[in-house]
């Protein structure tokens, strides 16, 4: 009986969260307890840590990682030398495309999606007389207590669930096809050669 | 429960967990956003007709690879990377002017002719600048600083996981598949061949091409 509920209570979230903190522990541990403390001076840096903090959504995360993607994968495919040359050509182009397709649809939609969230996550102060659909403006507005950085952090988070979900489905209706598409592109282009 | 006091929960949990934790909410969408994605392309490879079959069975491998390795790598290596940035915020060994101004004031750090320094023996491992008891008086500063620098760190750690380790990770599963899946469809013709370790694609064909054509000893003049 005690196992079975130590299995009912057993969260991986919570496991998860244990264990990475158990691992920055030895990373800090390891780094020590300078002496010096290290501190960010420059108010410009300051400012700009702080602009990140508040206005880098999952969209322009997206964007970054997509831009970054661009930058390392197709290397790596081409400097895989344990597969013949047909096949690395073949992973070079799906990789580009896929990098393309993915980060096109990704922030398109996870942008769309926080936008509509936040047309519909109003405060009483926002809500204009002329404004359409005055009566759905606050639907998912919080009940509770809440300041205007963590307003905007609510509404990525909403606008990022609303696009996971839209994802099922574009992943399959346009990521998918758009890939196919963009690969055999490349690699027709790379016959022609 | 009604259906408006559960909806309306939540909102309110959303709030709650992610309003002041952006990153948090950024690993754990970003984990669902590549399984999705990769199920997706797994069925894209299958059903593209231009790609030739052996491809495939590079290809299918290297996305399946490819999204697993993510997963585990997101959360194993981005996760770590953003908690060790927000500990080093929330310990207060990295900080703005004023957050040390304050720790200075809360007799936590000392101001010295060269900077900041720690209270010789003072514990980081059982500090936490939130759970001071004039917290309220940094709160803004602190919690801008300290997302700023957990977003800054959960996406330098993406880029290190996704763009980095699971290519080099993915690949090198994706070859071992490929080769498995390769000795296994030209069992009859390869026959007592070992299994190819260390060797490319190219070589490991040419090998099991030259010892079919290999001449027989019969035939020798």
């Amino acid at each position: 009986m005690a196992s079975i509920s130590s299995i009912r209570n057993f969260s991986f979230l919570s496991a998860y969260d244990k264990f990475s903190c158990k691992i920055t522990r030895v990373a800090l541990d390891a780094v020590g307890s300078r002496e010096k403390l290290p501190t960010i001076s420059n108010p410009k840096t300051v400012k700009c840590i702080d602009w990140i903090g508040k206005n880098l959504s999952s969209a322009e995360n997206r964007l970054i990682l997509g831009a970054s993607a661009l930058l390392s994968q197709p290397f790596i495919d081409a400097s895989n030398k344990d597969v013949d040359a047909k096949t690395r050509r073949y992973s070079i182009c799906r990789t580009v495309a896929k990098i393309i397709a993915g980060t096109l649809t990704g922030f398109t939609i996870r942008k769309l999606c926080i936008k509509s969230i936040d047309a519909f996550t109003k405060l009483p102060s926002e809500i204009k007389p002329d404004m359409k659909f005055k009566n759905l403006r606050k639907l998912l507005t919080p009940t509770i207590k809440f300041s205007a950085e963590e307003l905007a952090q609510y509404k990525n988070t909403l606008g990022t669930i609303l696009a996971l979900g839209i994802m099922v489905f574009t992943n399959f209706l346009i990521d998918a096809p758009l890939t196919k598409a963009l690969t055999n592109l490349f690699a027709g282009k790379g016959d022609a050669k | 429960m009604n259906i408006a006091q559960l909806f309306n929960n939540f909102k309110n949990t959303i709030l709650t967990k992610y309003g002041s934790n952006p990153a948090k909410m950024l690993i754990y969408t970003g984990v669902l956003g590549w399984f999705l994605s990769s199920a997706a392309q797994v069925v894209a490879i299958a059903v593209n007709d231009k790609i030739p079959k052996e491809q495939k069975m590079f290809l299918i491998p290297q996305e399946i690879g490819d999204g697993a390795i993510n997963v585990v790598s997101f959360f194993l290596v981005t996760s770590v990377i953003k908690n060790f940035a927000s500990r080093l915020v929330s310990s207060g060994r990295l900080a703005t002017p004023k957050i040390r101004e304050f720790l200075t004031n809360s007799e936590i750090n000392i101001k010295t002719k060269n900077g900041w320094k720690v209270l010789p023996g003072f514990d980081f491992s059982k500090f936490n600048i939130k759970n001071m008891t004039n917290f309220d008086q940094i709160s803004d500063e602190y919690n801008s600083f300290k997302n700023g620098v957990d977003v800054i760190a959960m996406t330098l750690g993406s880029i290190l996981s996704c763009n980095i380790i699971t290519p080099i990770l993915r690949n090198k599963y994706a070859t071992n598949r490929q080769r498995k899946v390769l000795a296994e469809f030209n069992k009859p013709e390869i026959g007592g061949l070992k299994y190819p370790k260390g060797i490319s694609m190219d070589t490991y064909q040419k090998q099991v091409t030259m010892k079919f054509s290999k001449p027989s000893a019969s035939l020798k003049i």
